[in-house]
């Protein structure tokens, strides 16, 4: 008989508190984004060679020891869960960027770019039918500054777009290097920590993942349980030291040296694409319609014959070939019977005063099959179809995060129902380890009492 | 074996339930708006179609237009030249009055002349017949046709023309020229015959009432033949007008299937989306709440 099995038995009801504290600690952060669920690993006290009979109060002795509280976590679901949400934030950025240009043009509608040209070459026909007439003049004139307008407005959408994207860079940039700073803070706390860092590092990862949202960074372990972390291949925060970047005119570069951060699939990499590639490219094709529109619109105009009987006149001014930069010429703008509706007649009469063939001509340029309509269809054609794949991609990339997210989640999530039994087996386990604390009390209590009294 | 967590569950149930009710607002929305295609991502192909016969269908609304405008001209100038031709009939009978009266009446021979120059006035007026203002028979010229009085045609040869079918055109005018005759030409024009007659009947000269009147017959037959070039085309708008209706009907109602919600199915669209929003969330409702902690004392 030896007091050991009182310290046993004490090691017991320990451990168990121990794992009712972790359930405890589970349960609280069942909805904790980040958390992984923590495990506490029973291992049993070694029994020590020494003869019992000079066993003191050694833990090493029989009973149980904690041997650690882990977070439970796959790294490979992990890791993977990690790339999918950056890409996620790469093809969310995409689509709303591309739902914001699609919204510029309002198609197929009575409101949009192709209505306002249909309205424009109809006040042609119109001009075509009544030369003669002043106010026919007037409203082709006005409609014409309906479709500059719409272009104009058209163009500033694009460049609001852009803009705006240049504005995120910047604040992406302070947020990259607060979160960089954050990780590096993390790294030197745990490698300075006696105790268990489980939410350190739960922490840690979690800024991790929104550090990869915003620039696609990774990590690596490093010494002493702390980790690097990588944008592009190139570190960011390497223990306790962090690199900065920067915005510099839109964009995303290294402070140290000035190179462009060069971000795999993730949000800054979504707004370089934006502004190097998607707004350019819908600017050049918007300035291909409006220089079509200029372009043959003048060409027609120019050979033909006002009310006064004057050619060699530009209809838009012959400069603004940008949807931005698109106005009536000076020598049309308000003079209404400076519109040349006339065709030059090749004979030798001079074309009538009221001669509408130039404009019938013009009206026939809404059919062109290269006309301005045709182009601005197909840009809208190009943007529907690419609108439509983002918004595809984004939502199979929502369908792959939620998959991933659950395979990391049934391995480093919280169960309730598991916790439940966790809770009742330690419960079990406590009452049993203080149950056979009392009994070993009990048998004490015979020896002390009832022992050494024969003869008395 | 896997584990399943809470988060999972309720991750995976927020996640259904919010594509079932996006499915559902999308079907409301074909049904409230009564369109199916809204922006052109919804489908890019229906979507371009739709703006090219747009497109197409306002080109057809102007040539309506131009048609309605091409018909306007030629009713104008078929009354025109009906009342015209009346005139030179009348014109024929005095003539022939003129000549069988013979030389020794000038009071009625002075009548008649008289008559004759009021019906050249009022053939002149003719001559001058305007649509929405414009004289129809003065090519593209500016202006009255004919001066009122020296009877001088003041217009060009100009055809004026409309478009009346996809790359076709009519031309809708006749000028004076065609309708009156050529000035100086050899049978010269309407109204220098006019002129000339009233001064052989003034002066009795029977050989030139004669003489002019072969002329009226070839200006009534000048007239005619251009009343019933007027006519012809009258008819071929008539014609172009209906089929420019079907087409017209025709591209509305590809339209309509292209961007337009069928009302019936978009209807049974949002109930069989409402019924599986409730039943996700009717799922979800027993899914979520139940946990090992409902059997625990």
């Amino acid at each position: 008989m030896n007091i050991s099995g009182l310290y046993s038995a004490l090691s017991g009801m320990n451990a168990h508190k121990r794992i009712l504290d972790v359930t405890a600690h589970n349960v609280a952060n069942v909805n904790t984004p980040g958390y992984h669920r923590q495990r506490v690993t029973l291992e049993p006290a070694g029994v020590t060679s020494v003869s019992a009979v000079f066993a003191g109060r050694s833990q090493g002795a029989g009973g149980v020891n904690v041997a650690s509280v882990d977070r439970v976590l796959d790294e490979l679901a992990e890791s993977r869960l990690l790339r999918e949400t950056a890409m996620q934030a790469h093809t969310s950025l995409t689509s709303t960027t591309l739902d914001r240009i699609e919204q510029a043009f309002p198609e197929p509608s009575d409101i949009g770019i192709a209505a306002q040209l249909d309205d424009f070459w109809a006040g042609w026909s119109d001009l075509s039918t009544r030369p003669d007439d002043l106010s026919s003049r007037t409203q082709l004139l006005e409609r014409s500054q309906t479709v500059i307008d719409a272009l104009r407005r058209a163009s500033v959408d694009l460049d609001a777009l852009e803009e705006s994207s240049r504005e995120s860079v910047g604040r992406l940039a302070t947020d990259i290097n607060d979160i960089a700073g954050r990780i590096a803070e993390l790294n030197r706390t745990i490698v300075g920590s006696a105790t268990s860092a489980n939410d350190l590092l739960d922490q840690r990862d979690l800024l991790v993942t929104k550090l990869a949202e915003l620039s696609g960074a990774i990590s690596r372990p490093a010494d002493g349980g702390q980790i690097d972390v990588y944008i592009g291949g190139r570190i960011i925060v390497s223990g306790g030291i962090t690199q900065s970047v920067r915005e510099i005119a839109g964009v995303l570069q290294w402070s140290s040296d000035s190179a462009a951060v060069t971000a795999p699939a993730s949000k800054a990499a979504a707004l370089a694409e934006t502004i190097n590639d998607t707004v350019p490219r819908y600017r050049i094709a918007l300035d291909a319609v409006a220089n079509e529109l200029v372009t043959s619109v003048n060409g027609l105009h120019f050979g033909g014959y006002d009310l006064t009987g004057a050619t060699g006149r530009n209809f838009f001014a012959p400069a603004g070939v940008t949807a931005a930069t698109i106005s009536l010429s000076a020598d049309v703008a308000g003079q209404p019977e400076r519109l040349a509706a006339g065709e030059p007649d090749p004979g030798p009469v001079a074309p009538g005063r009221f001669d509408g063939e130039r404009a019938r001509a013009m009206a026939a340029l809404a059919g062109a099959a290269t006309g301005p309509d045709a182009r601005y269809r197909s840009m809208v054609s190009t943007l529907g179809v690419e609108v439509r794949t983002a918004v595809r991609r984004n939502e199979i990339q929502g369908q792959l995060v939620q998959a991933a997210a659950n395979r990391a989640d049934s391995v480093g999530g919280v169960s309730i129902d598991e916790e439940m039994a966790n809770m009742m087996s330690a419960q079990r386990g406590f009452e049993a380890a203080a149950r056979v604390l009392t009994a070993i009390d009990e048998m004490m209590g015979v020896l002390i009492q009832r022992t050494g009294l024969v003869g008395r | 074996m896997n584990r399943v967590t809470n988060s999972m569950t309720s991750r995976t149930t927020l996640r259904d339930l919010n594509m079932s009710l996006g499915r559902l607002q999308e079907r409301q929305a074909d049904l409230s708006t009564g369109r199916v295609i809204r922006k052109v991502s919804d489908d890019p192909t229906a979507a371009v179609d739709a703006m090219g016969i747009r497109n197409e269908l306002r080109r057809a609304d102007q040539r309506s237009r131009s048609l309605n405008d091409a018909q306007g001209w030629l009713q104008t100038a078929d009354t025109a030249l009906v009342s015209g031709l009346d005139i030179l009939t009348r014109v024929k009978e005095l003539t022939v009055r003129a000549s069988s009266t013979g030389v020794a009446n000038p009071a009625s021979q002075f009548a008649i002349a008289t008559e004759i120059d009021g019906l050249r006035s009022e053939l002149l007026a003719i001559a001058n017949t305007k649509y929405l203002d414009r004289p129809i028979f003065n090519g593209t010229a500016d202006g009255a046709a004919y001066d009122s009085v020296s009877g001088l045609y003041n217009g060009n040869s100009a055809v004026v023309q409309r478009e009346v079918a996809p790359g076709t055109v009519m031309p809708v005018n006749m000028t004076g020229q065609q309708v009156f005759g050529t000035q100086g030409g050899p049978t010269s024009d309407l109204f220098a015959v006019l002129d000339r007659l009233q001064t052989a009947i003034l002066a009795s000269d029977s050989t030139a009432i004669a003489a002019e009147h072969s002329n009226l017959d070839t200006a009534t037959k000048r007239l005619a033949s251009a009343a019933a070039e007027i006519g012809t085309r009258a008819a071929r708008i008539d014609n172009l007008r209906a089929r420019a209706d079907a087409d017209q009907m025709g591209m509305s109602e590809r339209l309509s299937r292209l961007e337009d919600a069928d009302i019936a199915e978009a209807l049974l669209n949002v109930k069989s989306s409402e019924n599986a929003y409730n039943a996700a969330l009717q799922a979800a409702a027993r899914i979520l709440p139940a946990s090992l902690l409902d059997y625990l004392r």
